[in-house]
């Protein structure tokens, strides 16, 4: 039986961050994730490092904590952030006296906002609505949910930390009120299994209810779904926010090569509630033509949809603590010791979050050593030499993705797979630029079992195509590398196809249905996926 | 307003237009048309790098036409060409190569000494980087607009006004002459206006966008002037009519492009409308020749046929093959190019060897840069079709 000191549930920004302190504080941890890592809230995310304009107005702590935690993220987190900067508009549709109260309520947390003129900003913004009225700049950023999340595992990885994928938990178990141990399932092989340990912290995000619950203990989340379309390609090079109390369809932000508006709002039953539908894509739409008039003549490239952890707390409750983004519930209060759920907050306040709950465990643990999260990178730069290394190998435009994505030593190794044999250097995804040497890396990684793990860790399939040309090379690369979860090619084809088509099926006219009428030519036709796959039954 | 942008989104990623670009199929060292058009866009778009492998676009506009999605992909590269020129230093043989007008003006004076200077001056050419081996055109000892200022015109109410264009003016000024007689044959009179200046392809594909665009400012006003008053403007030169017409509207943000285009016509065009409409002089005495044809990119990226085939088709006796084998190599200054010189010979092979098989020694053709390097590859003599219209009138009279 493995064993532990702390086990840390959910493998999204809250979890992989409390995963990070802990280690860098000492403590032994392992990170559950029932799926693969990022799977939940914090891939299917809008990537808005708030500089916390959108809060200021409603809630002035939480405009306080995010200015604090994007200042923080921005030096540590430099790989996974780009620094946009991102501009408050204010449309002709938009209520002028809530400007002056928004201008206000920045100040007064911290939040620097500097006027500039309509035409300065279509001058460095072309595509926004010339309607617009007043313009702001804020030091909003996009940060990247699969890399923040993959680099917080990395440093924790150096500091002795574990973390299982396909891993569900399934109980708690418990002797004289205290926490002795977990007990999972692999949800790829079906075994069960025992981890001892003397804490469980859930970070389970919409699915802390659920976990709470294997301990008879309630917490009441409710998930609130919120759905996002991805464009196909850079429509704004800074993040615009519009400038309004905080509504649905309110920011476009540009990530890498796309752009995402979002987002709706909608209370469901389930926490993988997550299939989005044409009608919520169609009122974005309509939203973001005020700050995008042309926005109908981008093309999209899907939509996807994440649930917020929205927390009530039970008023009889008591020794709730913390701030109103977020919350830390010791169930040591409910009778259980050695039990801490956290719920609630944002992405951009994951290690503020994870710094707290830690403090609470160490507090327990009797650990005196204090938290360095916030001062120390979340990875290393990567040595001007090495990027130079880099630039030989990779195509154009490929390196320093690749760098941002990889690491150092990620890289290095993905070097070493194209010296060895240059033609790895040929890309397999076309549209986001990823070698055929680096979806090997990935594919080799212990954490990969189907091509989409591959895809979280690398973009690829990601792009305008929607893996219409790299599924069937992806696929051939884990076969052709003999790797173990490669066998069944066509159980790879369905689940990588089917993924993609989650989020193309409620956008499907225009382009994006040629591009699919393409895919479903060389799979449906010319590859027969289908028969393949219905023959097996035979 | 709709503002026009090319945007990458189109693109399927069908790959129709890897297999139709000739570049692709000559070299290894290009990344394709889809590379390094929509699909780098995006990057481009997010992310500052060099695609090296950009520089061997040939803005031929083949991968256009055969885009299904209707992609301007050789327009994103050239935007691309700008951008990464924007910050770097150009070399003297691509300012050379695309300041055709500017080095014509100034070796004006003493024209015969300008091309003996040219041959002389081969081996330095290529220390500078343009092949000692390209068919280089020579300088005509009297410009076109010398030559028509010259000129005694019957004055006729119905007018056009004609875009002679560089190659035409300083290089080969008897097609200009020739479109002046076949006017006048049909009744009506030719305006020049002096004030036009390079259409900008030259400078385009080398990534002066600046200037290309001051040109086109300036040929936009005057071409509005026209076009407003009803006159028709015509080009014997494909390249520039598809300037002229199409890429201005895709490189530059210049109004009113959309609305003078529709009155722009190639000279072929323009015949075989007047033909259409019963107004052409059909007194077409026989010519009893045979000749191949080449078609231009450039004019198949027009989208109007092969007007100058329907054309050469009216005249009795006249035997006309379309050669149909593909891009000749040279587009523009391209195949003049050190570098290039093998790429675009081989390019042109298809072409040159079915002009061969066919056993023709002459080739009609629109495109002044393709004549060139059609005599090179395929050593034969080449014609303008309306050289030939000319003939055909004048021997109608004889
Ligand atoms: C549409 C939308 C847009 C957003 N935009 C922004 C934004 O722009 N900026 C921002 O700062 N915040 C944003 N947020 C909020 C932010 O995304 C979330 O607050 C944050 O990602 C939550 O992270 P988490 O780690 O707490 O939860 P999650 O990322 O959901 O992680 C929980 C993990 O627990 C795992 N899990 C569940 N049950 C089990 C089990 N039994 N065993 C093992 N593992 C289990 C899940 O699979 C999941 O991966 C947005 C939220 C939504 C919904
Ligand atoms: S313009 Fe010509 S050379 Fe350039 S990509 Fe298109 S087809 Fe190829
Ligand atoms: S032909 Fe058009 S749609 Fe097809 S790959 Fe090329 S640019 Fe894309």
């Amino acid at each position: 039986m493995q064993k532990t000191t702390v086990v840390v549930i959910g493998g999204g920004a809250t979890g992989v961050g409390i995963l990070r302190d802990l280690c860098m504080r000492g403590v032994d941890a392992i990170l559950l994730e029932q799926q693969d890592l990022a799977y939940g809230t914090s891939s299917r995310y809008h990537g808005l490092l708030h500089s916390g304009g959108r809060y200021a107005v409603k809630d002035a702590e939480a405009g306080k904590e995010c200015i604090e935690e994007n200042t923080i993220l921005r030096k540590i987190g430099r790989h996974c952030v780009e620094q946009t900067e991102g501009f408050f508009a204010r449309t002709h549709l938009d209520d002028e006296a809530f400007e002056g109260k928004w201008v206000e309520a920045c100040a007064k947390v911290g939040i620097p906002t500097i006027p500039i003129s309509v035409e300065e900003a279509l001058r460095l913004e072309p595509n926004l609505s010339p309607k617009i009225k007043s313009v702001y700049r804020v030091p909003d950023a996009a940060i990247d949910g699969f890399r923040m999340v993959w680099q917080n595992v990395a440093s924790a990885r150096k500091y002795g930390g574990r973390v299982l994928t396909y891993t569900t938990v399934i109980g708690i178990e418990q002797s004289n009120n205290q926490v002795v141990g977990i007990k999972v399932r692999n949800t790829l092989t079906g075994e069960v299994s025992d981890i001892a340990c003397d804490f469980i912290v859930s970070a389970a995000g919409s699915w802390a209810g659920e976990i709470a619950a294997l301990a008879g203990i309630n917490v009441n989340v409710q998930p609130d779904r919120g759905t996002l379309i991805a464009f196909n390609h850079r429509i704004t090079s800074r993040i615009v926010n519009r400038l309004r109390p905080a509504s649905d369809g309110d920011i476009f932000v540009p990530h890498g090569s796309i752009t995402i508006l979002g987002t709706t709002s909608a209370s469901v039953n389930k926490p993988d509630d997550t299939v989005p539908n044409a009608k919520e894509v169609v009122e974005l739409l309509n939203i973001g033509e005020a700050l995008f008039e042309d926005i109908r003549s981008y093309r999209m490239l899907r939509a996807f949809a994440g649930t917020r952890p929205l927390y009530s707390a039970d008023p009889n409750a008591t020794g709730r603590g913390a701030s109103r983004g977020f919350v830390t519930l010791d169930h040591a209060h409910d009778g259980l010791k050695g039990f801490v759920s956290v719920v609630g907050g944002k992405f951009t306040t994951y290690r503020l979050m994870a710094e707290k709950v830690t403090d609470l465990v160490c507090g327990y643990l009797n650990v005196k050593t204090p938290c360095r999260t916030a001062v120390e990178n979340l990875v290393e730069d990567t040595s001007p030499a090495l990027m130079a290394k880099a630039r030989l190998y990779f195509p154009a435009y490929g390196a320093e993705l690749a760098a941002s994505r990889l690491g150092s030593e990620g890289l290095e190794k993905v070097i070493a797979r194209i010296q060895e044999k240059p033609e790895k250097r040929q890309l397999l995804c076309e549209c986001e630029n990823v070698t055929m040497a680096e979806v090997e890396e990935a594919a080799a990684d212990s954490t990969s079992y189907m091509i989409s793990d591959v895809r979280r860790k690398t973009r690829m399939g990601m792009g305008t195509c929607q893996g219409a040309f790299c599924t069937f090379r992806s696929v051939g690369a884990v076969d052709a590398n003999g790797l173990s979860w490669g066998k069944d090619t066509n159980v790879l084809f369905k689940e990588f196809l089917q993924g993609r088509w989650k989020g193309i099926r409620p956008i499907l006219w225009g382009n994006v249905m040629r591009e699919m009428e393409l895919t479903r030519g060389i799979y449906e036709g010319t590859l027969n996926i289908n028969g393949a796959i219905d023959n097996e039954g035979i | 307003m709709k503002k026009h942008h090319n945007n990458p989104d189109s693109c399927t990623a069908c790959t129709v237009c890897i297999a139709n670009c000739p570049v692709t199929a000559a070299t290894r060292k290009f990344r394709g048309p889809k590379m390094v058009g929509p699909t780098l866009e995006r990057m481009r778009l997010s992310q500052d790098d060099i695609e090296p492998s950009l520089e061997y676009c040939s803005n031929c506009k083949n991968c256009d036409m055969s885009c299904p999605s209707g992609v301007p992909i050789s327009t994103l590269n050239m935007l691309a060409r700008a951008k990464y020129f924007k910050n770097r230093k150009r070399s003297l043989r691509d300012w050379i190569l695309s300041h055709g007008e500017k080095m014509a003006k100034l070796s004006a004076a003493t024209p015969g000494m300008a091309n003996f200077g040219m041959k002389m001056s081969r081996g330095i050419l290529k220390k500078i980087g343009i092949s000692d081996k390209a068919p280089l055109p020579a300088y005509a000892s009297k410009s076109f607009i010398k030559l028509f200022k010259n000129l005694k015109q019957t004055s006729y109410p119905d007018k056009v006004v004609f875009y002679p264009g560089c190659f035409i003016n300083y290089n080969d000024p008897q097609v200009g002459m020739d479109f002046v007689a076949v006017m006048q044959a049909n009744k009506l009179e030719v305006i020049v206006e002096e004030g036009f200046v390079c259409c900008g392809s030259p400078l385009v594909v080398n990534g002066f966008l600046d200037e290309a665009e001051e040109n086109a400012k300036q040929n936009v006003q005057i071409l509005k002037k026209w076009t407003d008053k009803g006159y028709p403007v015509i080009t014997c030169c494909t390249s520039c009519g598809l300037m002229l017409k199409q890429e201005y509207q895709e490189l530059f943000h210049i109004e009113g492009v959309a609305e003078y285009a529709k009155q722009l016509y190639d000279a072929d065009e323009f015949l075989l409308d007047l033909h259409d409409q019963g107004r052409l002089n059909t007194n077409f005495g026989t010519l009893n020749e045979k000749y191949m044809y080449h078609a231009p990119c450039h004019l198949r990226a027009q989208g109007m046929g092969l007007p100058g085939v329907e054309l050469l088709a009216l005249i009795p006796g006249l035997d006309v093959q379309d050669a149909d084998a593909g891009c000749c190599g040279i587009s523009g200054n391209y195949g003049f190019k050190d570098d290039k010189y093998d790429i675009s010979m081989e390019i042109g092979s298809g072409l040159f060897k079915a002009i061969k098989d066919s056993g023709r020694d002459t080739v009609v053709s629109e495109c002044g840069t393709c004549r060139l390097q059609i005599g090179h590859g395929a050593n034969v003599k080449t014609l303008h079709p309306l050289t030939l219209v000319r003939k055909s009138y004048e021997a109608y009279h004889k």
